[in-house]
C-alpha cells in the first residue's frame, strides 16, 4: 500500500490554565452581540443558546508567521462581569489535574513553592535539562552562564540548586517584566536566531488586527509587546505539563471596565523555559440578561507562538489547532462549572 | 450558538514543502523459478513539492512528485532495470471534529518503467484518519486504493504514541518507527518502511528471451521493505535534513495479472539521505 497515513506529530498543549483574571447597566444583547461581531470571527450569536450549551472555541486565522495559532470562543456565564472577573481571578487550574498544570502562584517574588513541585517524569525532564544544561532551555546567554551552577538532577521532584536556579532566572525575569513590560525581556538565545518573547507577543496581536483594535485602549497601558505601560500587572508563575515536558512559565495579567459595563482582561504569557514562545489571552466580558438573570457574555481568544507549529503544515497543523482547541474548552468548561456552581 | 466563523478574519501564510530523497541499496537478489537475479545496486531518488493552501474546508494538498529506481541488472530478464513515477499530487486536510482529522489525496500520474508513456497512466489514492485521543495517543486508520493492483484496496493505520517525554511509538504504516528526541532539534530513530507501487513496464520490455513480449505492457507490482535507524536534524525553523541506515530485507517484483513473480532471495544494505523543507 502506497499511502501516506495521516501522523499528527507535533502537539502544543496550550496555555491552558492562562490564569483567568480582571458593573455596569447590563447592556441590551443587540450591542454586546454587534461588538462581538465586529471584531471576532462570530458574526452572530444566540445569547440564550450560548448559556446553555457547552463552549466551541474555533480556530482563528493568523498572518504574520507559521509558528503562530490561534483560537477564538465565546460563552455566556451567570452573574454580571465584575463578579464573573472575581471568579476569574480566584481561579486556580493547577486544582484540575487533566489540565496538568502542576503549580500556580500568584507572585512575582516568591518561588519557594518550586520545592515541592510533583515527582513526575515531566518534572524529570525539566530537572535533567537543567542539570544537563540542554539547550533546549529558553534562556539568555547570561542566564545560559548562571546554568553551571544548577546542581544535577535528584531522585524526583525538583532539587534545591535546581529550584534555586530557576527562582533566580524567573524572579529577574519578573523584576524586568514590572520595571519595563515585555521589551525588558532577555532573549532566548538557544535557538538558532535570539527569539525576543516581546516581539512574539507584537506579532501575535500585529496578526489579528481587529482584535488588536478592539484591545487598543487596554493594551497601550499594559507591557505586552511594548515597554511598561500605565497599568499595574498581577502578576503569576506557573509550573506545566506542555507536551509531556515540564515548563515554568511568567505570565502578567491587565483588566479595565469599559463602557456599559462591559471588562476587558489582557493576559500575557510573557516567559516559557520551553514548549512556546510566549502567549496571549484576551478575553470581554459584557452584561447581558439571560432568562432575566444577570449574566456575562465572555469573548475569549487564545494566541500562542511555538516554534514546534513553525514548521507543521497540512494535517499535522490541523492536529496541533485541534488540541489547542480542545484544551481551551476544557478549561473554559471548568471554569464555567465553577463559576455556575459558586453562585 | 454561535454562526459559523466569519470568512473575513486574517488569512493564514501560505504553506509550502519541500522533500528530496536520496538512497542506495547495495546486494541482494530476487529469485523465480529456480533462477536468481541479482539486484546488487539500487539507486533510489525522489523530489516532492506540496503547496498548502487553507480554505474553508480544509488544507488543500497539490503538487507534483517523481520517484525513480534504477537498478542495476542484466538486460533480457523478467525484472525491469528501473521504475519511475511522475505524479500530480491532489488531496485535502480536513477534519470532522476537533477529535477526527481527515486525508484524502490522490496521485493521478504515470507510474512507468523506462519510458513514461500515455498508457502509464493511474489514480491510485488514499483515504484515511486520525482519531486524537489525547495530546500523547492518535490513532491512525485507512486505506489505498490502487484499481491497478492485485488487491485494489489494501488498508493501513497504527498507532502513535507519546510514552515519555521524549519517545515517541510511532507504529504507523507505512513507516513505523520508535523515536528518541534527543534535543529540540535532533532525533534519532530505528524502524521500518514498506515501499510499494504498481507500475506499467514498457511497450518494449523483453522480459523472459525464451518467451519474448509476454510481459510487454504488464503491471507490475515492486514492493521494498526497509529496516533500519537514522538521525534527523532540525534546520532552523523550515528545514529537516535526515540519514538512514539499515537492511533490506524484502524485495520483490509481481506480476500479479500474469501471475510472474520474483521473490526476495537475500537482502541488502541501504543508506539514505533525506531533505525537508516546510515554508
Amino acid at each position: 500500500m502506497s499511502a501516506v497515513i495521516l501522523t499528527g506529530r507535533t502537539f502544543v498543549r496550550v496555555l491552558a490554565l492562562v490564569a483567568f483574571v480582571g458593573g455596569g447597566t447590563p447592556l441590551a444583547r443587540a450591542d454586546a452581540v454587534a461588538e462581538l461581531a465586529g471584531f471576532s470571527i462570530f458574526p452572530k450569536a444566540d445569547l440564550a443558546e450560548l448559556s446553555k450549551s457547552e463552549s466551541k472555541p474555533v480556530r482563528s486565522g493568523s498572518t504574520g508567521n507559521a509558528r503562530y495559532l490561534s483560537v477564538q470562543t465565546a460563552y455566556v456565564v451567570p452573574g454580571p462581569p465584575a463578579g464573573v472577573l472575581a471568579k476569574m481571578r480566584s481561579w486556580n487550574p493547577a486544582r484540575y489535574p487533566e489540565l496538568k498544570v502542576y503549580l500556580h502562584s500568584e507572585s512575582a517574588t516568591d518561588f519557594s513553592r518550586l520545592q515541592s513541585a510533583p515527582a513526575n517524569s515531566a518534572i524529570s525532564y525539566l530537572v535533567s535539562a537543567t542539570a544537563q544544561q540542554s539547550s533546549d532551555l529558553q534562556l539568555s546567554a547570561a542566564e545560559r552562564k548562571q546554568l553551571a551552577g544548577a546542581g544535577t538532577a535528584g531522585a524526583g521532584g525538583m532539587a534545591g540548586t535546581v529550584a534555586g536556579f530557576w527562582a533566580k532566572i524567573l524572579g529577574g525575569r519578573a523584576q524586568a517584566f514590572a520595571s519595563g513590560g515585555s521589551a525588558a525581556q532577555p532573549p532566548y538565545e538557544n535557538a538558532t536566531s535570539p527569539v525576543r518573547p516581546s516581539d512574539e507577543l507584537s506579532g501575535l496581536l500585529r496578526g489579528q488586527e481587529k482584535i488588536r483594535r478592539q484591545f487598543a485602549g487596554l493594551l497601550d497601558g499594559t507591557g505586552i509587546g511594548r515597554g511598561g505601560g500605565s497599568l499595574k500587572p498581577d502578576m503569576y508563575w506557573e509550573l506545566l505539563n506542555a507536551d509531556e515536558k515540564g515548563v515554568l512559565t511568567l505570565g502578567a495579567s491587565y483588566d479595565r471596565t469599559g463602557a456599559g459595563g462591559s471588562i476587558q482582561v489582557a493576559n500575557a504569557l510573557y516567559y516559557a523555559s520551553g514548549g512556546y514562545y510566549a502567549g496571549i489571552t484576551l478575553q470581554q466580558l459584557w452584561p447581558v440578561e439571560i432568562e432575566g438573570r444577570a449574566s456575562a457574555l465572555v469573548w475569549r481568544g487564545d494566541m500562542i507562538s511555538s516554534a514546534s507549529v513553525g514548521s507543521l503544515r497540512g494535517i499535522e497543523r490541523i492536529a496541533a489547532e485541534s488540541t489547542m482547541i480542545k484544551d481551551i474548552a476544557r478549561v473554559v468548561a471548568l471554569f464555567r462549572r465553577d463559576a455556575a456552581g459558586a453562585r | 450558538m454561535l454562526e459559523a466563523p466569519s470568512p473575513d478574519g486574517p488569512s493564514d501564510p501560505l504553506g509550502f514543502e519541500v522533500e528530496v530523497q536520496s538512497s542506495y541499496v547495495g546486494g541482494g537478489s530476487v529469485e523465480r523459478e529456480g533462477i536468481d537475479v541479482d539486484l546488487d545496486n539500487e539507486w533510489n531518488f525522489s523530489a516532492r513539492l506540496l503547496i498548502l493552501p487553507r480554505t474553508p474546508v480544509g488544507i488543500l494538498r497539490l503538487g507534483a512528485e517523481y520517484e525513480i529506481y534504477d537498478f542495476d541488472i542484466p538486460d533480457n530478464i523478467q525484472v525491469p532495470d528501473r521504475l519511475q513515477a511522475l505524479m500530480f499530487i491532489v488531496g485535502l486536510d480536513t477534519k470532522l471534529s476537533d477529535s477526527l482529522l481527515l486525508r484524502f489525496e490522490a496521485r493521478p500520474g504515470f507510474y512507468s518503467g523506462d519510458k513514461i508513456e500515455g498508457g502509464d497512466f493511474n489514480v491510485p489514492f488514499l483515504l484515511g484518519g486520525t482519531y486524537l485521543y489525547s495530546s500523547t495517543l492518535q490513532f491512525v486508520f485507512g486505506i489505498g486504493v490502487d484499481f491497478e493492483g492485485e488487491y485494489m484496496v489494501l488498508p493501513g493505520g497504527g498507532v502513535r504514541w507519546k510514552f515519555a517525554p521524549q519517545w515517541v511509538l510511532n507504529a504507523t504504516a507505512p513507516t513505523p518507527r520508535l523515536e528518541y528526541e534527543v534535543n529540540n532539534h535532533l532525533m534519532i530513530y530505528a524502524g521500518g518502511e514498506l515501499r510499494g507501487k504498481n507500475y506499467r513496464v514498457d511497450n518494449d520490455f523483453v522480459g523472459d528471451p525464451g518467451d519474448p513480449g509476454d510481459l510487454n505492457n504488464a503491471i507490475v507490482r515492486y514492493l521494498e521493505v526497509r529496516t533500519g535507524a537514522g538521525v534527523a536534524w532540525k534546520i532552523g525553523d523550515v528545514g529537516k535534513l535526515s540519514f538512514e541506515a539499515g537492511y533490506v530485507p524484502f524485495r520483490s517484483f509481481n506480476y500479479h495479472r500474469t501471475e510472474v513473480r520474483w521473490h526476495s532471495d537475500g537482502g541488502g544494505f541501504y543508506g539514505a539521505a533525506t531533505l525537508k523543507l516546510a515554508f
